[in-house]
């Protein structure tokens, strides 16, 4: 057993020596974590750099896992952009400590000012991490992302600026649509009930009542009295629909449902909405400007 | 290979090897399930450690999680010294408690912070070569890597100070409290180490494979070995193959490390299961098919040497009188023949000398009742076994 140790001590005292410098000539490798992290970066980058996103299409952030490929990305990563405000959980210290290892990190949630940020009431340092749903937010983060690329990698500079306005233009379009679309909905009505509490953000820019059953955290559940409490408020409020999210169980919001008809009142499941994860690559939904499009019509829509 | 790859697969050989050795004490004491109850009851420890620093990545909380590991498990010996309840019962107990107040404490206080196990205990190997040791700016390795060699250092040092104490107090705690050793404080130290090993390598690997790593290579060792040193070397062999040929496996496939780890683990396991070669379940089924062929064997020879008449020891008699099938009835022969016990002249059937001496002395050890004695006696006499 000893010389195991030994020859352990020695491979990692061999292997501790840093990696080798990279090619000039490749273009940067940019890796991601959220599929709408990844949308916005290859929107900005184009065909100039190479993006791999961590977590692929329709994985939630919770239940992401690594795979032994994701070494090699990281790895052979130039630069990283993740959310932070812990939406990854542990791996946000990860990135944080990659700075060291000529890795450059950047969390895309550090460049909003805090204030616009909604915080814990309990625990003041602690951030709601759904900053993307927001569109004014989303447009900051373009273009601190295209500011960063261009300071990163100038040579392609005229590429990130030229996308980069390309996509403003087109937020820009999408909250025109979304403004329209939600103004059809009477502001009493603009009641959000949801499994969990992604939609903060959401409720704050379009001045929606947004209720999640669930806390932030995934451990817990939803308490009976929460049940309860919101069944009577849905009552109280006559919401006609609530809504299940793509990465959350269905189960929790079915009770929900279910506590309400058992008082004699019903209430519709109103669809299935996008929250920590995009669509499947491809489909109208696996991009964030789909995805938004796709949350507002479903949500206005159930509600109307 | 790249630096990180390499990293992970030294990382995951430390711990294969930091839990192998209380794996081993843990399987034979019948308390595999403390480390499952550790993973669990560990969620208190980290969110007491939050309310106190407000900050999901203080080393606190990870302070915190190894106490209330060890909170498991003095806890589990209390209920279980009670006399009332097992040793497994009494895990059962305990664990859920802790956990469900780690959980009640996080809807009541902290509901909008994300306060899960996972923000807290990286548990994910793949990320493990990036979270790495730095003083002063220079590059030491990964984080993991120096805490589970600590872990192992002080887990192989106390085990080689403690053998003796371990050894004796797990097999036989009445005779080492005769010997003046406690085994409440073998016990306690075991069960620490035990504790600070889990929450060490669970934020180097994840939960499951911890779990996996700790009973998987001792379960399979004590398949092939009742000796402890072998077994101890044997836990840490298959753990650290396993480690290693799960980690090229998830290379293969692109797909999560400990996950295929933990397959690894599973399969060694199955294939010793079949093949070992005395507790396997291969060699149990030829042993139980060579023990009814000698019992055929010996009531043939005893038939020989109670009948002298010809046409009862005729080949053919076999089949009829006795009322064996053919086949059976040929490998009997044929092993008798084999082992020079029988004769055949003209299809008659005689004992040898040899034969006659062995019928007697079964005979002997039958009538006696010492029929342990009856296995040294074939060994002795037979050429081939049946």
């Amino acid at each position: 057993m000893k010389k195991i140790i030994t020859i352990l001590i020695v491979a990692l005292a061999l292997f501790s020596c840093k990696k080798g410098v990279k090619n000039e000539n490749q273009k940067l490798n940019v890796v991601t974590t959220t599929s709408m992290i990844t949308d916005l970066v290859k929107n900005i980058g184009g065909d100039a750099i190479e993006v791999q996103g961590l977590m692929g299409s329709g994985i939630d952030p919770h239940l992401y896992k690594a795979s032994e490929g994701d070494v090699t990305k990281l790895v052979n990563a130039d630069v990283i952009f993740y959310n932070g405000l812990h939406l990854e959980g542990k791996l946000v210290e990860v990135f944080e400590k990659m700075e060291h290892q000529d890795i450059k990190t950047i969390a895309i949630g550090e460049s909003l000012d805090k204030s616009t940020l909604i915080g814990s009431d309990y625990f003041a340092s602690n951030y709601d991490p759904h900053i993307w749903f927001n569109v004014e937010n989303w447009k900051l983060i373009t273009t601190f992302i295209t500011n960063q690329l261009v300071t990163i990698d100038p040579k392609n500079a005229n590429v990130f600026k030229a996308n980069s306005e390309t996509y403003l233009a087109k937020l820009s379009k999408l909250e025109d649509r979304l403004q329209k679309t939600i103004a059809t909905l009477a502001k009493e009505k603009r009641i959000l009930v949801t499994a969990h509490d992604a939609f903060s953000y959401f409720g704050q820019a379009y001045e929606f009542n947004v209720v999640g059953l669930q806390g932030l955290s995934t451990a817990t559940e939803a308490g009976v009295q929460d049940v309860q409490k919101l069944a009577n408020f849905i009552i109280e409020k006559e919401v006609k629909a609530i809504f299940v999210e793509s990465s959350v169980p269905k189960r929790t919001i079915e009770a929900l449902q279910a506590a309400v008809k058992s008082k004699d009142h019903e209430v519709a499941i109103g669809g299935t909405l996008f929250s920590d994860a995009l669509g499947n690559i491809g489909s109208k939904e696996g991009t964030y400007i789909g995805m938004f499009e796709y949350n507002v019509n479903t949500i206005v829509n159930a509600l109307k | 290979m790249s630096n990180a790859q390499i990293e992970i697969q030294l990382i995951a050989s430390l711990v294969a090897i930091a839990c192998a050795i209380p794996g081993t004490f843990l399987v034979l004491r019948k308390m595999a399930l403390i480390t499952d109850a550790i993973s669990h009851s560990i969620l208190p420890g980290i969110v007491i450690g939050f309310f106190i620093t407000h900050d999901l990545s203080s080393p606190l909380l990870i302070v915190m999680a190894a106490a209330s590991g060890v909170l498991t498990v003095v806890l589990v010996e209390f209920i279980q010294k009670t006399g009332l309840v097992k040793e497994d019962t009494a895990i059962g107990l305990v664990f859920p408690a802790l956990f469900s107040i780690g959980i009640i404490l996080i809807a009541q206080n902290a509901n909008d912070v994300h306060l899960d196990i996972d923000a807290v205990l990286l548990g994910e190997l793949a990320f493990a070569p990036f979270d790495r040791l730095m003083i002063q700016g220079t590059d030491l390795g990964p984080k993991s890597l120096w805490i589970i060699g600590v872990i192992l250092v002080i887990t192989l040092g106390l085990l080689i100070a403690f053998f003796k104490e371990l050894k004796i107090s797990t097999f036989d705690a009445g005779l080492a409290s005769a010997l003046g050793l406690s085994p409440v404080v073998v016990h306690y130290g075991l069960m620490t180490v035990s504790s600070i090993t889990t929450v060490g390598a669970f934020d180097a690997v994840g939960a499951i494979l911890v779990i996996a790593l700790m009973i998987a290579p001792a379960a399979t060792a004590y398949l092939l070995t009742n000796n402890l040193k072998k077994m101890l070397l044997l836990a840490v062999l298959f753990g650290v193959c396993s480690a290693i040929a799960g980690y090229w496996l998830a290379h293969g496939l692109d797909t999560s490390i400990s996950g295929s780890m933990t397959s690894v683990l599973g399969l060694v396991f199955l294939l010793v299961y079949l093949f070992a070669p005395n507790r396997g379940f291969f060699s149990v089924l030829y042993r139980q098919k060579q023990q009814r062929i000698e019992v055929s064997l010996l009531t043939f020879l005893l038939h020989l040497g109670n009948h002298h008449e010809e046409e009862e020891r005729h080949v053919k008699h076999l089949n009829e009188h006795i009322n064996w099938q053919k086949v059976r009835s040929k490998s009997v022969l044929d092993l008798a023949l084999k082992n020079n016990m029988i004769t055949i002249e003209k299809d008659i059937v005689s004992l040898t000398d040899k034969g006659k001496k062995f019928t007697t002395e079964a005979i002997d050890y039958i009538v006696t009742n010492k029929n342990s004695e009856i296995e040294n006696m074939k060994d002795r006499f037979f050429l081939f076994r049946g």
